[in-house]
């Protein structure tokens, strides 16, 4: 059987049930493609083939004899390079973790080893997950399927491209302020930002602890509910995660209320983006959903408070990079101080330094209460608007990025203009709130993929893939992009 | 807000060679820009999610990674320790 490759993960699952193919063949027709095809798109930074092989094997000795088997038995996916996985490298994309080796698993990991899965690489990032482009790794530069001369999007760039170019089903991406969904959009596939603290954080490494989410990337729904089914719940390791059990998802809005915001639609966006969304949003509006019009007045401070929160907890989280006792250590230095210094210096790149630089400066003395605690206060009235709002709707409509993918370099030199692209979505990660891009077409002047955005209640996953799954059906299917 | 990138270097533990710092003053003042526009606004902001406290696991004795295991990614090891440059003159 050619092409195993391209199956959907519940197509393989089905395959692998009736032992009409094993796991060791689909690996072997994943690796293929992905030794074809990676030159072109660099979705990663390690590959994983011979355990992979090997881990296949095992799965498929263990169907042989009849053994239970996990939800994801012997199906093929990679994870973003800021997750460990004991035994390989966990980069970041940074010179500073350019050769770390993960000493132990992450949950996520752990999970999905539980679950049988095959992990066959490490994807790609945006160094230490700062940027919406993919354009800041140090290491491989991932390239949007669609037109290898544009940006893939992050920062979860690997992982989208991976899934966009048909290497792998699916893989584990990470949002802090819309790394999976923005690189979902991007591409044309679909990538859900579970709520804060339904999918363990520990053993990934931080960017924004209190923004940060683990969560699946697919080319279709059902995929990406199989994905985030076998990574969802309470762990003991990180505090905020919640008995939470997936109640799974329908297929029908009839009778559902959908709230659209009209400051998500302002000039910033793109009347081609504009001009999908408001398609997507009229056909679900004739699979029988409610369309409501809301208002979320807040939104045009929720830039300032997230960067501000952002680089605070980045400039934190990222102290810890000192070359001591692990990382990147500068040479030829004299003192301790010039340890630190050069580590740093050299081991981080522009972006990783600006953000440090400007967490540094709103939590410096004299700056911390007009800056930090407001940018607090910002936040708890952003969440209070959602909150309000759900009361009169169900889930939420917006567009998942303001425009679409751009040519490599267009914008670097603005980083100002770059994180103003990151506008839609970084409002549910200062709520804490699940959001999901789904594809809905290209935009009319350059073809590439176009994606709107569910957003809804907390721990209500169940309605933001309900919502997907019925529009997914009422287009007939996303398209894949032959790569 | 202007930002002295030198001294903002300076306590982010950041040394910026001297032909750069223009440039970063530049990037740097735009995002400042970006995020300088708060509006007034009073109140007591809490740190935490009051509706999702977090659960804290039993403090109990189980076993971690071994020593091997963190040195394994330390940039110089000996007799088991990490060894780091002199911080007394």
């Amino acid at each position: 059987m050619d092409k195993l490759y391209s199956l959907s993960a519940k197509s393989m699952k089905e395959l692998l049930d009736k032992k009409e193919v094993s796991s060791v063949e689909i690996t072997k027709s994943v690796i293929e493609r992905i030794e074809k095809t990676d030159k072109d798109v660099c979705a990663y930074n390690s590959y994983n083939f011979e355990n992979a092989l090997k881990n296949a094997a095992a799965i498929d000795e263990k169907r042989a004899k009849g053994e239970t088997l996990g939800a994801l038995a012997g199906i093929p996916l990679a994870v973003k390079d800021n997750i460990h996985v004991k035994g390989l490298k966990t980069t970041c994309s940074s010179r500073m973790l350019e050769n770390f080796v993960a000493p132990f698993n992450a949950t996520v990991t752990e999970k999905l080893n539980a679950s049988d899965a095959i992990i066959v690489g490490k994807t790609t990032m945006d160094e230490f997950a700062m940027g919406s482009s993919g354009e800041s790794s140090k290491l491989a530069v991932a390239k949007n399927p669609w037109d290898t001369s544009r940006i893939p999007g992050g920062s979860s760039s690997g992982s989208a491209v991976t899934v966009a170019a048909s290497q792998v089903p699916f893989a584990m991406g990470t949002d802090t302020g819309g790394s999976i969904r923005m690189p979902a959009a991007y591409t044309g596939i679909v990538g859900l930002k579970p709520t804060y603290g339904t999918v363990s954080r520990y053993g990934i490494i931080p960017l924004a602890s209190s923004f940060d989410q683990a969560g699946p990337m697919a080319r279709n729904v059902d995929d990406l509910a199989m994905l985030f089914n076998a990574v969802c719940g309470r762990d003991k390791m990180d505090a905020v995660t919640k008995n939470y059990t997936f109640e799974g998802y329908g297929d029908s809005v009839k009778g559902m209320k959908i709230g659209v915001p009209k400051e998500y639609y302002g000039e910033g966006v793109q009347p081609a983006v504009k001009e999908r969304v408001y398609a997507a949003i009229e056909t679900l509006k004739c699979q029988g959903a409610e369309i409501i019009e809301i208002s979320l007045p807040s939104t045009e401070y929720a830039l300032a408070a997230y960067y501000i929160i952002q680089c605070a907890e980045a400039a934190s989280n990222l102290g810890r990079y000192d070359g001591l006792r692990y990382g990147f250590r500068g040479s030829n230095t004299s003192n301790v101080e010039d340890l630190y210094l050069t580590t740093r210096s050299e081991g981080f790149g522009d972006e990783v330094k600006r953000r440090i630089m400007l967490g540094t400066c709103v939590l410096s003395s004299g700056y911390s209460d007009a800056y930090y605690k407001r940018a607090k206060l910002l936040q708890q009235n952003i969440a209070k608007e959602f909150t309000d709002a759900f009361k009169t709707c169900d889930v939420i409509i917006t567009p998942s990025i303001a425009l679409t993918a751009w040519k490599f370099g267009e914008k670097s030199g603005n980083p100002a203009e770059v994180y103003a692209a990151d506008i839609c979505t970084i409002t549910l990660n200062i709520a804490g709130l699940p959001g999901m891009s789904v594809p809905c077409g290209f935009d009319s002047t350059n073809n590439m993929p176009v994606g709107f955005q569910v957003i809804g209640k907390k721990f209500r996953e169940s309605d933001v893939l309900t919502v997907a799954k019925c529009y997914e059906n009422a287009v007939g299917g996303f398209a894949v992009k032959e790569f | 807000m202007k930002i002295d990138i030198r001294h903002i270097a300076k306590l982010s533990k950041l040394s910026i060679p001297e032909d750069q710092i223009e440039r970063f003053e530049k990037e740097m003042q735009s995002i400042i820009q970006l995020v300088e526009n708060l509006p007034e606004i009073e109140g007591k902001a809490t740190a935490v999610d009051t509706e999702n406290t977090m659960e804290l696991r039993a403090d109990e004795v189980v076993a971690s990674a071994s020593r091997e295991d963190m040195l394994m990614n330390a940039p110089q090891v000996a007799a088991g320790c990490i060894v780091m440059p002199k911080v007394v003159e």
